[in-house]
């Protein structure tokens, strides 16, 4: 059976977008089944508008020379590959009621569930990793 | 040593020189061997865990004025 990886993205800034998504392409190259669960400020990192410039911690700004230097795909590159790599991107909807953020507001191929939506893949998963 | 493909991914940093690697070998055939050219110095380790997770097989590796050479055969 194909390994699977549980994946929680709870924080919202650049580096917390480079952390999640770089695990969860490179798991999928490993055939892996890869779902990962995005909540409070994780959202952030699919949201339509907001994924395109997440911030930089304050004070590391100076690292965004070091992301072009490195030549590191930008993030709505790299969440493009995930998806078409077949990883499965839950949002969380009670998130979404008390942000009043609706499905539209996010990237398109996404699915919106709760935690036992999550918990139920995670269940039997050989890995799980929050961010 | 001959390939059956070569990939040209120098420039590339982590983690796309995998994600190259795993569209690349999808394109051979089982027993083929594809030929990996990259300048990101964490690909050694990564492309020999990655065939070994992945059932296919490191043949060889090599580094040359910072291009890292690697041949690995499909299982």
């Amino acid at each position: 059976m194909a390994t699977k990886v549980a994946i929680i993205a709870s924080n919202g800034g650049l580096f917390d977008a480079y952390k999640v998504f770089n695990i969860a392409t490179a798991s999928a190259t490993t055939d892996a089944e890869v779902a990962i669960f995005f909540t409070f400020e994780g959202l952030n990192l699919i949201h339509k508008e907001a994924y395109q410039q997440l911030p930089m911690p304050v004070g590391k700004e100076h690292f965004a020379e070091g992301f072009k230097n490195a030549n590191v795909p930008s993030i709505p590159e790299l969440v493009g590959m995930a998806q078409q790599m077949g990883v499965k991107i839950i949002a969380c909807q009670m998130t979404m009621d008390v942000m009043n953020l609706k499905k539209e507001d996010f990237i398109d191929g996404i699915d919106v569930g709760g935690a036992v939506t999550f918990l139920d893949f995670a269940k039997d998963a050989n890995i799980t990793l929050t961010f | 040593m001959n390939s059956n493909k070569v990939l040209d991914a120098k420039g590339l940093a982590c983690p796309m020189p995998i994600v190259k690697t795993k569209k690349a070998i999808g394109e051979i055939e089982s027993g083929e061997v594809l030929e990996v050219h990259t300048t990101d110095k964490g690909a050694k380790n990564d492309l020999t865990a990655w065939a070994k997770s992945s059932g296919h097989e490191m043949l060889k590796d090599t580094e040359e004025n910072g291009v890292l050479k690697f041949w690995i055969k499909k299982g």
